[in-house]
């Protein structure tokens, strides 16, 4: 059989170009706003990802970490009690009003308590040793750099945190947070932040000998029951229902569906407009191999084989096309993040428009009568 | 009695009592009133009558392209209007061959492959194809281009290339409608000698409809029509048959 579809294809090239690029620029515009929408809400799990602990215990049903309420300190025993933890320690999460500047007025920030020990597991990925030993002074803070505007002070100089004095002992980067200002303090100068409040810790984490074994042990750990009192995750886990939490709570994921019917929409168009003016353009050969005797679906097929491979070189376009943009994106310091099932539903989609566009090209072919050829 | 001979025998297509309308708007315009005809295989019978005189329309409705509003068209024994639209392309893919005037070639074929594409839907193996559509270039005297692209041939060349599309099949029915309008008159004699040469050498029934006087002198028949009906049926014999293909 003469392999039509991918002769013309070949031939003329610059006819069925404009498809391609469409079906690339959709695929391109699906991914980089789905790592853009996951790249912003990954902040919002900061806490866990910037940590070195591989298992998080704290409040039973917790959606976010910024949800989380004060656990029994029985947790830390039962954590240490299973030979895989190596180490336990607080994490304290108390709500505060920052008072810096008069100019400013107050800012909603979070606290969170850490071990300033130099082996410490929260924020270790993103406070160096030698800046959270800074913690161990009475009222000593930590923020991230472009947090410094809205809380209006510089490193050395002082603020009011939830009445009490404190003074800011240096910058991070890296810890950013999704709708208020983080600030680090040890778990000491927290309590004192939290005073009258419950002084127990939201979270506990724990460091395993063998992190790969963390799935095994958190579910071993997790206490079942209905008296239970606390629950235990991964850290992966704990971060991932976060981000989910975030996602559906601001209603960011639903704007990610939205913005995909839209672009699967424009897609569609350009790409079955592009291969109907295609079938359109070859209408009297196909009306001349109908009158020979090829039927209809016969000539469909080969539209829908043309469908895709515009489908194919567009999804391989679209694909070098995101690396590009997500590449420049992470280097501009523009959060991104992608996962491999997000490129799967992103690459099922690309393909879905262009089979769409065949199948509605296909419907151009109707005008295929050889009747028309004997004027 | 040679197979020539056995298909002058009796009529290859009968169309009898032919009615067809043509309605633009709310204006309807009488195409063929009542026409009937018979054609026979072995020979080129032309349609000839100026513009608008129904010969497409004739020529459509005894290939099976369109239908009669009224009368019965029968071609190889089988009435057309008892086929369904599947059956009918099924019978054109057995036993039908086109020439239109727009050659009507894919840009991105060479000869050969534009003939052998109709060849698939028949079924024939690779080889069978391939040599089908060889013998068909040779009949054309297209061999030496069977690698090009309509772009890189003329129209002339270019119609050779779709008769030979229509020949490879073996059809025992070929239409073609002004296959010479869009030639020079050289080219144009061309395609009417393999025209010819093909009712001669297969008896297959050529049916050609057309308006260029040139042709007349190389039909065995012409049927001269006007306003829907045949003014005129005249047998040109051709006692030297034309010379055997190269």
């Amino acid at each position: 059989m003469v392999a039509l579809a991918r002769k013309s294809l070949l031939y003329e090239w610059r006819r069925y170009l404009p498809a391609s690029l469409a079906v690339a620029f959709s695929g391109m515009l699906l991914l980089v706003q789905l790592a853009l929408v996951f790249g912003i809400f990954d902040s919002a799990a900061v806490y866990i990802n910037s940590s070195r602990g591989q298992i998080w215990a704290g409040y039973p049903g917790t959606q976010s970490i910024d949800l989380g309420r004060s656990i029994t300190r029985d947790a830390r025993v039962h954590l240490l009690m299973d030979p895989q933890v190596a180490q336990v320690e607080p994490f304290q999460w108390v709500n505060g009003d920052w008072r810096g500047s008069r100019k400013l007025g107050s800012v909603s920030v979070y606290v969170s308590g850490i071990n300033p020990a130099a082996d410490g597991l929260v924020f270790a990925r993103v406070i160096p040793a030698a800046l959270r030993a800074k913690l161990y002074q009475p009222g000593a803070i930590i923020v991230d750099r472009s947090d410094l505007p809205k809380l209006g002070i510089e490193v050395g100089q002082s603020g009011i945190l939830n009445g009490l004095r404190v003074h800011l002992v240096g910058t991070t980067n890296g810890l950013r947070a999704l709708g208020g200002v983080n600030i680090v303090t040890s778990l000491a100068t927290a309590v004192r932040l939290n005073a009258g409040g419950d002084l127990r810790p939201a979270y506990y984490v724990a460091r395993l000998r063998d992190p790969a074994r963390a799935a095994q042990v958190a579910a071993a750990l997790d206490p079942h029951g209905a008296q239970r009192r606390y629950s235990v995750w991964t850290a992966q886990e704990l971060a991932a229902r976060t981000v989910h939490y975030w996602l559906f709570e601001t209603g960011a994921g639903l704007g990610v569906v939205f913005m995909s019917f839209v672009v699967f929409l424009v897609g569609t168009v350009i790409t079955s407009q592009t291969l109907m003016g295609a079938v359109a353009g070859s209408l009297s050969e196909y009306a001349t191999l109908n009158a020979l005797g090829a039927s209809h679906r016969a000539l469909g097929r080969v539209v829908m084989e043309q469908a895709a491979w515009v489908g194919a070189a567009g999804l391989a376009g679209g694909g070098l096309l995101s690396a590009v943009v997500l590449a420049i994106a992470d280097s501009q310091q523009v959060p991104v993040a992608i996962t491999a099932p997000g490129i799967v539903a992103c690459a099922v989609l690309v393909m879905a428009i262009t089979l769409l566009s065949g199948l509605l090209a296909v419907r151009t072919l109707r005008n295929a009568d050889p009747a028309r050829l004997l004027r | 009695m040679n197979a020539a001979v056995v298909a002058l025998a009796r009529p290859a297509v009968r169309g009898s009592d032919l009615v067809k309308h043509f309605t633009v708007g709310r204006v309807t315009t009488p195409v063929l009133d009542g026409l009937s005809v018979a054609v026979t295989g072995g020979e080129l019978t032309l349609l000839s009558g100026p513009s608008g005189c129904g010969k497409s329309t004739l020529l459509a409705i005894l290939s099976g392209l369109e239908r009669p509003d009224a009368g019965r068209v029968e071609a190889l024994g089988q009435d057309l209007r008892a086929l369904d639209r599947r059956a009918l392309q099924r019978f054109r893919l057995q036993h039908v061959g086109f020439v239109f005037q727009g050659f009507n070639l894919f840009p991105a074929l060479d000869a050969r492959e534009q003939i052998e594409l109709p060849l698939g839907y028949l079924g024939l193996s690779r080889a069978q194809t391939r040599r089908r559509a060889e013998e068909a270039l040779d009949e054309v005297g297209l061999s030496a281009r069977r690698h090009m692209r309509p772009a890189e041939l003329s129209g002339g060349e270019k119609q050779r290339v779709a008769i030979a599309r229509a020949l490879a099949k073996r059809p025992q029915l070929l239409y073609a409608d002004e296959p010479t309008s869009a030639l020079d008159s050289v080219s144009g004699q061309t395609v009417i000698d393999i025209l010819h040469r093909a009712a001669r050498l297969h008896g297959t029934m050529v049916l050609c409809a057309s308006h260029d006087p040139r042709l007349i002198a190389h039909a065995d028949r012409v049927l001269r029509m006007e306003d829907g009906r045949i003014l005129a049926d005249e047998h040109h014999p051709h006692p030297f048959p034309e010379e055997p293909s190269a």
